[in-house]
């Protein structure tokens, strides 16, 4: 799969009676969800609310225990499901004892990108981490190693890009930066998904905000024309004043 | 293929640079031939010479253990084990990555092992030395091709390191009755029993293909 | 009961349970009758009779092995939880004959070789697949319970079967060396043991089937109970 192909326009997502469990627990109870090809979205809920798991079924990393799961063009292989798709999680997927641009390259080997060096030295350009690029991930803050987890999640330009609470353990400045990103993969024709607990960043990034609360859709709010503000307080009215 | 490489330099790398995996194993066999050779009837001038392929085969699976124990717990730092689980590959080509940087390190610490045994036990391996590498390493390939997959479940159970053992033991036994007795045959007169040979072939072309297979669903959530 | 999150196949396991019932009580009826009934030998006395009971009890376990990486296998391939119950039924079920297996055999062993236990490769080999059966269950006890675990052990199961045959190999490099008889025991073993060997293989496979059977059920049972009682509790909580 090369990097052209994959971003050859922005994938869109149907979930119909997607369903899962863990042994005897619900972790997801039958949920509908259509996401737009191209939409930003964000995923919203108290903690325990399924907004990982959702998030690890769309990503491909678990399997549903029910219902259908579209993502992107209709392929049944998992395999080139998986290669339209950049997920960062709770962790960095990095590994310490790699620098920064060799974590890139091995991230790019991967997903079979054509020249994945010089991939690596082009994310470090692009997300400015030229001042500790060649440093063994091991040893950077929090902060730093999010960021290269951002850029590691974009290896392969994918057209389908998942984040969970990816401003976690992030300074304001750095989550401003990353705030910015993301419009900026959004606006370059992405689908970005994002799963937070934070309605200040959801509203002033999503076109839509969805709660879940156990398991279960709880909320479906569009911003529609108000501004990031009004939007933040419709969203609160809608969740009942929980965050 | 390429993916097998990128797995390979990738765990040689990351042991080059932390030395967490191979020093321990080495120490380990070591340690666990000396043990032996103590526990033998005679204490330290005594020994039956008999019992000394089987022996040298306990310390070579202990310290496989040790090194594939420790090659899935490196992978659970920071999640990166789902970082492979999300890559667009065929996950066996994963597990063959795995497993070779397994197989190399194990390797190593065989030869090490082995010498520092033939002095302890007195036992002539020099001149012998090419067809042992040989059974060695086809020793080796079973015991990583049923370890690494195994070891990719137990990293992610309650109890991992005693996991793996209580995994793995009970399936190594055609494997170790294989090795041991080509080892012995080695030993004795100089050449292996092909029957023993053929058992070791047979127990690696067997684990390498199903663990080829079935790793792709241990890499699932 | 109607259950609609009851499978097909759960619900014809569920029905078979009485008539294999039925068929247990008539078989293991008939099969007393006739290993009472049938003489004892010259030499051994009434002992022997616990063969009757060893060797089927080897064929169930073997059956419960092999049903465990079948059922291991279909859920891996279908993503279908009865299937994973299937497999640890067969497992567990499997390990019981295992272990009447393995007990059974040094009792008779003792009065026979004069020695309860004895390195027979057949020996050994049931004893491995007992300690791999033992680490199954190990296994899923020490993963968190869900799909992973249920993946994790099949993949063992199934690679656990694998043992079988080569361990068959392995006892061929020893050849010669087994005290079991190596054909069947029915034609090895005296004139007139052919009838209560029949009839005690017959009752073991039918408990084995009826044990099985109910252990499945159990394990449905249990998963459904579990998730009815986190559906309340999360109902109260909110």
């Amino acid at each position: 799969m090369t990097s052209a192909a994959a971003s050859a326009g922005a994938w869109a997502v149907t979930a119909v009676g997607l369903e899962k469990r863990f042994g005897p627990v619900s972790a997801l109870r039958p949920l509908d969800l259509t996401i737009a090809a191209g939409s930003s979205i964000a995923v919203v809920g108290p903690n325990g609310a399924g907004k990982t798991t959702l998030l690890r079924l769309l990503a491909g990393l678990a399997r549903p225990s029910g219902g259908r799961l579209e993502v992107g063009p209709a392929e049944p292989d998992r395999r080139k499901r998986r290669a339209g798709i950049g997920y960062l999680g709770h962790a960095t997927l990095l590994y310490p004892e790699l620098t920064a641009r060799e974590n890139l390259a091995f991230a790019a080997r991967l997903y079979g990108v054509a020249e994945p060096e010089a991939r690596a030295d082009a994310l470090v350009k692009a997300h400015g981490l030229e001042s500790f690029a060649d440093r063994r991930t091991g040893e950077f803050s929090r902060g730093m190693a999010q960021r290269v987890a951002i850029a590691r999640a974009l290896v392969h330009e994918p057209p389908l890009v998942l984040l969970d609470e990816p401003f976690t353990g992030l300074d304001p400045e750095a989550a401003d930066a990353l705030a910015a990103r993301l419009a900026g993969l959004h606006a370059g024709g992405r689908t970005v998904l994002l799963v937070t607990h934070d309605l200040a960043r959801a509203a002033a990034f999503a076109e839509r905000v969805v709660l879940l609360r156990r398991g279960a859709l709880a909320a479906d709010v569009e911003r529609g024309d108000s501004e990031p503000h009004d939007f933040e307080a419709s969203l609160r009215a809608a969740l009942g004043g929980r965050p | 293929m390429n993916i097998l490489r990128a797995v390979l330099a990738k765990d040689l790398l990351s042991e080059w640079r932390s030395r967490d995996r191979l020093p321990a194993m080495l120490v380990f066999a070591l340690l666990t031939v000396v043990v032996l050779r103590f526990a033998q009837p005679g204490g330290s001038l005594g020994g039956d010479p008999a019992q000394a392929p089987g022996l040298l085969w306990v310390a070579y699976v202990f310290a496989a253990v040790l090194g594939m124990n420790r090659a899935f717990a490196l992978e659970l730092e920071n999640d990166a084990l789902a970082g492979l689980a999300l890559a667009p590959v065929d996950r066996g080509w994963i597990f063959l990555g795995k497993a070779a940087s397994n197989l190399l390190l194990l390797v190593v610490a065989q030869i090490t092992t082995a010498v520092f045994f033939s002095v302890l036990f007195g036992v002539d391996l020099a001149g012998v030395a090419l067809p042992f590498l040989g059974i060695a390493f086809l020793g080796a390939v079973g015991l990583t091709a049923a370890g690494t997959l195994f070891a990719g479940i137990s990293v992610r159970t309650r109890y991992r390191e005693v996991m793996l053992p209580l995994l793995l033991f009970p399936l190594l036994v055609p494997l170790l009755v294989g090795a041991v007795q080509a080892t012995a045959g080695l030993l004795a007169d100089g050449r292996a029993d092909p029957g023993a040979l053929q058992l070791l072939c047979v127990y690696d072309a067997v684990f390498l293909i199903a663990s080829f297979l079935l790793f792709e669903y241990v890499l699932d959530e | 009961m109607n259950d609609p999150t009851e499978t097909r196949f759960e619900r014809r396991a569920l029905a078979a349970e009485g008539p294999v019932a039925i068929a247990l009580l008539v078989t293991s009826a008939i099969a007393a009758l006739v290993i009472v009934r049938a003489p004892a030998d010259v030499v051994q006395g009434v002992l022997y009779k616990i063969l009757f009971v060893h060797a089927p009890a080897a064929f169930a376990a073997y059956l419960g092995f092999v049903l465990t990486a079948a059922g291991g296998a279909l859920y891996l391939w279908k993503n279908d939880e009865q299937w994973d119950r299937l497999a640890v039924a067969a497992a567990e079920v499997g390990l019981l004959f295992c272990t009447l297996n393995i007990v059974t055999g040094p009792i008779w062993a003792k009065a026979a070789w004069g020695k309860a236990w004895v390195w027979d490769p057949r020996l050994v080999m049931t004893a491995l697949l007992w300690l791999v059966y033992l680490a199954y269950g190990l296994l899923r006890s020490f993963s968190e319970e869900g799909p992973r675990a249920a993946r994790f052990a099949a993949v063992y199961g199934i690679a656990g079967v694998l043992l079988i045959p080569l361990n068959y190999f392995a006892i061929d490099l020893f050849g010669g060396r087994a005290l079991h008889p190596e054909n069947l025991e029915r034609q090895s073993l005296g004139v007139g043991i052919g009838q209560p060997f029949l009839a005690g293989t017959i009752a073991t496979l039918v408990a084995f089937l009826y044990l099985l059977l109910v252990r499945f059920e159990v394990q449905g049972l249990r998963v459904r109970v579990e998730r009815a009682r986190l559906d309340e509790a999360s109902g109260e909580a909110s």
